[in-house]
């Protein structure tokens, strides 16, 4: 099955070392990606849907279409695209007068979308067992002597009417896939806090999730070797915040915070120099240090 | 604390919970039983003016007035606990985005809200992707090797944004920058 790769706008255009990490995991698992034309925005769930839930039902359902029309399913590699699309093919799957009026929209510009594609995210291909097989067949340098936490963030596992693929308050397909590469994940109060990201109207909300969870994660009797997280927002909601309240707080606070496609990287064996690791505030040297020794 | 509400029950919008409720998604607004689940595990509970049951309960009352000005529909982190413990299946925070749809047709947008529609109008991305922002993220993913972006049609684009009502404000922002 092929499936075609969504990007959306964050990753490749202002994050694209973490697409460079997606790409040469997709390669080395030989996971067949075709690329997409033309495609737009997802559209963002955060503002878009605020301003008027049909432009963001239509430009989704456009995106949608141009799949339809390569005859393949989405592959996404972030949780607000994968939030976005997964809802409008859910919403227009479940209500064909919607889906007729979106249409007559997308009439004027010669699309069509009868409401077939369907929408994953890597995790959710990546967590399924012939796939974890083959990460562990796969694995050069595995991940033995790391204490990794994961951040699921929200996106990726609820409403679970819609996203229907991990559990909504006690997700695992992350550390299942982390495992499988030889790490041990921790267990934490906060593991699954929102990253605040998306509280557009209060900065304050966002420092004060990313204090919560990073003093937490710095005080845990286990010392903690990255943070994983699966969504470019959250990456670098973690990454920048982390920094500032140490500065701020005077707080030992030098968790690394790494995409999950960037460790899935380095255990399969990519070049560390093609990873841009040092591309973050918290530079993940003690990481490396650990699995070079 | 919320400050009371005092309002003549002649005053109020008694037509409110079905202008919500009988958009796709936001039928189960009836359901409510005030429980407060939301509340307890909505993550910006501490910030906002007006608790999630209360703005669920203002809207079956009649307080449009009240809800669409209350800071509370847009300082949600969009978490969607609250959709997914609700005992009686209310999806609150899909109805928060209705509820927000209908400040911005009264014009009420924070500024933090607006600003994505015109990006996108003017580039397809939420990110910019003109002149020398474009060539420089070009490079940038030349030199990782990644393949060349190929963008999507903008008159496309702008034909859906103004076909379904947000034309004015992607443009009306534009001619403001």
């Amino acid at each position: 099955m092929e499936l075609a790769l969504y990007l959306g706008c964050t990753i490749p255009l202002k994050m694209p070392h973490l697409e460079k990490a997606f790409r040469d995991v997709a390669s080395i698992m030989d996971l067949k990606l075709k690329e997409m034309e033309g495609v737009s925005c997802c559209p963002e769930p955060v503002s878009l849907q605020s301003l008027n839930i049909d432009t963001w039902v239509t430009l989704g359902a456009r995106n949608l279409a141009i799949a339809e029309n390569m005859g393949c399913d989405i592959l996404t590699i972030c949780s607000g695209c994968y939030e976005t699309l997964k809802t409008v093919s859910v919403l227009l799957e479940e209500d064909e007068e919607y889906l007729k009026k979106i249409n007559a929209i997308l009439k004027k510009i010669n699309y069509t979308y009868t409401g077939k594609t369907k929408v994953y995210h890597f995790v959710e291909l990546f967590s399924q067992p012939d796939w974890l097989d083959k990460i562990k067949n796969l694995v050069v340098k595995p991940l033995d002597d790391l204490n990794l936490a994961v951040h699921y963030g929200c996106h990726l596992v609820r409403p679970s009417k819609i996203m229907r693929f991990d559990h909504p308050e006690k997700p695992e397909k992350i550390d299942i896939i982390l495992e499988a590469l030889g790490a041990k994940t921790v267990e934490f109060a906060t593991k699954l806090e929102c990253c605040g990201f998306c509280a557009r109207l209060q900065e304050e909300i966002g420092m004060k999730l990313v204090e919560d969870k990073m003093t937490e994660l710095s005080e845990l009797e286990e010392e903690v070797d990255g943070l994983i997280a699966v969504c470019p927002a959250c990456t670098s909601q973690y990454d920048r915040k982390e920094k500032i309240i140490a500065r701020k707080t005077g707080k030992k606070l030098e968790i690394p915070v790494l995409y999950l496609a960037e460790i899935m990287a380095i255990a399969l064996g990519v070049d560390l120099e093609d990873l841009s690791l040092k591309n973050r505030s918290v530079k993940p040297n003690k990481l490396i240090e650990k699995l070079t020794i | 604390m919320t400050e009371m509400i005092k309002k003549n029950a002649n005053d109020l919008d008694r037509n409110f919970r079905y202008e919500i409720s009988k958009k796709v998604g936001a039928k189960s607004l009836l359901n409510c039983i005030q429980c407060g689940v939301c509340s307890s595990g909505c993550t910006v509970t501490e910030y906002v003016d007006m608790q999630p049951h209360r703005v669920v309960a203002s809207c079956l009352l009649g307080l449009k007035d009240e809800v669409l000005a209350s800071q509370a529909i847009w300082t949600c982190s969009l978490c969607h606990r609250c959709t997914e413990r609700c005992p009686k299946n209310v999806d609150y925070s899909f109805i928060l985005a209705l509820l927000r749809n209908m400040s911005v047709k009264e014009g009420k947008i924070p500024k933090e809200y607006s600003g994505s529609v015109v990006t996108i109008y003017n580039n397809g991305y939420v990110v910019p992707y003109t002149g020398g922002l474009k060539d420089n993220i070009d490079r940038r993913r030349n030199r990782m090797g990644l393949p060349q972006l190929i963008p999507p049609n903008l008159d496309e684009i702008r034909l859906i944004i103004e076909e379904t009502g947000l034309g004015e404000l992607a443009k009306k922002k534009k001619g403001e920058e």
